[in-house]
């Protein structure tokens, strides 16, 4: 059974003029202890779908129609109690700049108990022992003197440790990750995602990991979705994805890697950048930039299709698929 | 390789904080002057830069690399040593004199949205230095000019009216990246140009200086955190740590066989693509703010091979049997 479930997902920036769209029609499944990312390049609405999973859009912008089902629980419908059980209990939230979560003028230690307090009737000592426990399992150095200081006098790879541990507290089943290690340096990055992932791994814990770099999923998720202009592009095994990309923009993003091209030589771009919310180009929203467009692709919007291991929404790759079944069909 | 452009020698730079008002203030109940607290952030740089190459600097963040880009450019002016361009010292020039040289060198910022004046039309942001440096050219040459400039980072020359917000994040680097070439420099320093931008956005970037090069015969000094950037677009990579270069070679050297303990972790902890890449090297700790003069070898106190020499003497930059230079002890004596 699916432990989350998102389906046809669509959320909307109300304006007073105008109506903009961040997510059409955004549809994926989440299974228990199974880590996922959710890949695509700034303005995709990666963030957006982090955000509307607990429910945390706020105005202008709503969930405009769409389900997102907990355990048979519709996210969308509850109120804000409900949300609150929902909130840190089952689903917690990790952010990009962990300076900017954890609260300057409170010691780490005061930090810690208050979420565990505000979520379970414990008395401060015992909320105490478990926030040490827990900063000893994301490996901080003498956690009781950590419990003391203000987050300022921790390094940013620190800060990021605390976090985790503060996600950790109240034994959520799924964790948000929004580029977690995003703001730090590639040796920090390195040992963090080790720990996101022995974290996860132990506990039985799923993961969903929101991420423009693809070297940090395929370290980290069993599955990818990829995004462009607020739609699911691509989705299958993380492997598959990046080994053998169907969609032009997946191939396209892998291609614009260094690592792609021979040293000295021209770079794989992709021509023009991703449209606003406000220009979102008509029929499938990658056509400008496409190699491959017809005109088809222009006036229509490309259906997900299941191809092999991967789905795709693409005419490209629909018509290539369809000539196939239909050559098998004449050779039989 | 051809001539050396700029040569840096023991560079060093000291940042105090006992510069403000606030520091010297004595408040209530505490005796004397605050404690001055100093930052060393470059110690002893040596580096060489030579005509047409692409040179890069990598490092965690405060090993000094922007600071060394800055005390170039002159923006910082450097505590002790000295920078020479071709056969002129740069360093302690003062304003007029340095004019000369903010002709041949030019730089681009890390921030498109920061380093843009947010109130200057994309052509009175380019044609400012055009029509300063060259006095004698009339309105219509220096038009001329800019067009063909913005033509040539392909953007189109009927958007010069408008201003930077009206820009993508590409499209201002590509407008940066204009001004720094409407003087027609021989050198630019780029600090992180590529760090702000998308992955799809940065090729586009990264082609553009790299035809520039080609046609203009740039040298790059090219600062960055990225190291597959730095394997597909640099001669030859300079690893700094702690304000001291740690480990300097030719690209294809440093990546088949990185030597010092520093760059073998680094390069280890990129999130590589292929899965059946080895498992990071584990450093000890977080790179160490640099408040005292560091003694002996930088990297000492996340080293696995540190030694008691390591802790006392620094160690010099050594010239390895395949050409790469290294500052180690341990490589030195042979322990590793």
């Amino acid at each position: 059974m699916n432990l989350l479930s998102v389906e046809h997902l669509n959320v909307n920036f109300h304006f007073k003029k105008r109506e903009l769209t961040a997510l059409i029609d955004v549809s994926f499944n989440l299974k228990r202890g199974e880590r996922i990312a959710i890949v695509g390049e700034s303005g995709a609405g990666k963030s957006i779908l982090g955000f509307s999973i607990v429910n945390l859009i706020g105005k202008p912008g709503y969930i405009q129609s769409g389900t997102i089902k907990l355990e048979n629980k519709d996210i969308t419908k509850m109120n804000l109690r409900q949300l609150q059980e929902i909130r840190g209990k089952r689903i917690a939230m990790i952010f990009q700049d962990p300076m900017m979560t954890l609260n300057p003028v409170i010691t780490i230690g005061d930090q810690l108990v208050e979420t565990i307090r505000s979520h379970t009737k414990i008395n401060y000592k015992d909320a105490k022992n478990i926030a040490i426990e827990k900063l000893r399992n994301v490996q901080i150095a003498s956690p009781e003197r950590r419990f003391d200081q203000y987050p300022h006098e921790l390094s940013g790879g620190m800060r990021q440790r605390v976090i985790i541990a503060s996600v950790l507290l109240l034994n959520p089943d799924i964790i948000i990750a929004d580029e977690p290690t995003t703001a730090l340096d590639v040796t920090i990055q390195a040992e963090i995602l080790q720990l996101l992932l022995a974290i996860c791994r132990d506990n039985g814990v799923a993961l969903i990991l929101i991420s423009h770099d693809l070297g940090v999923v395929s370290k980290v998720a069993e599955r990818t979705l990829v995004m462009y202009a607020g739609q699911i592009v691509e989705e299958g095994p993380t492997l598959e994805i990046i080994n053998d990309p169907q969609h032009p923009y997946t191939q396209g993003l892998l291609n614009a890697l260094p690592q792609m091209a021979l040293p000295g030589q021209r770079l794989n771009q992709i021509k023009g950048s991703m449209p606003s919310l406000a220009e979102r180009p008509s029929g499938c929203a990658f056509h400008p930039r496409c190699p491959y467009a017809t005109d088809k692709c222009r006036t229509q919007q490309p259906e997900f299709i299941y191809s092999g291991v991967s789905s795709v929404a693409c005419f490209m790759v629909e018509d290539m698929l369809s000539e196939f079944s239909q050559d098998d069909e004449g050779s039989l | 390789m051809t001539h050396p452009l700029i040569q840096i020698s023991g560079l060093e730079k000291t940042f105090s904080s006992d510069t403000g008002w606030f520091g010297k203030w004595r408040l209530p109940g505490r005796k004397g002057r605050g404690k001055t607290d100093q930052i060393f952030a470059l110690n002893g740089v040596n580096l060489t830069i030579y005509q047409g190459e692409t040179l890069c600097v990598v490092g965690e963040t405060g090993c000094g690399k922007s600071t060394l880009a800055r005390s170039i450019m002159g923006l910082d002016e450097p505590s002790a040593g000295e920078i020479h361009y071709l056969d002129q010292r740069i360093d302690h020039l003062n304003n007029r004199q340095r004019m000369l040289f903010r002709r041949r060198m030019q730089m681009v910022f890390q921030n498109p949205y920061a380093s843009l004046n947010p109130r200057m039309t994309v052509y009175q942001t380019l044609s400012e230095p055009i029509a300063f440096h060259n006095p004698q050219l009339s309105r219509l040459d220096v038009d001329e000019q800019v067009e063909t400039l913005l033509e040539s980072v392909g953007i189109s020359a009927n958007s010069s009216d408008r201003y930077p917000h009206e820009f993508s994040g590409g499209q201002r680097q590509r407008i940066s990246l204009a001004r720094a070439l409407s003087v027609e420099p021989e050198f630019i320093v780029a600090d992180e140009p590529l760090s702000a931008l998308d992955v799809s956005v940065q090729a586009q970037v990264l082609n553009l200086m790299m035809d520039k090069q080609e046609e203009y015969n740039l040298s790059y000094l090219f600062i960055t955190h990225d190291l597959a950037v730095v394997e597909h677009f640099a001669n030859r990579v300079a690893v700094m740590y702690l304000g001291r270069i740690c480990e300097l070679a030719n690209t294809s050297t440093l990546f088949s066989a990185p030597k010092h303990p520093y760059t073998q972790a680094l390069l280890s902890a990129i999130p590589r693509l292929d899965s059946t890449a080895a498992d990071p090297i584990r450093l000890i700790g977080e790179v160490p703010t640099p408040t005292e003069k560091p003694i002996g070898c930088v990297f000492q106190a996340r080293c696995p091979y540190a030694n008691p020499r390591c802790y006392s003497e620094t160690p010099d930059m050594t010239l390895q049997s395949d050409g790469s230079s290294v500052a180690c002890h341990a490589i030195e004596e042979g322990r590793l």
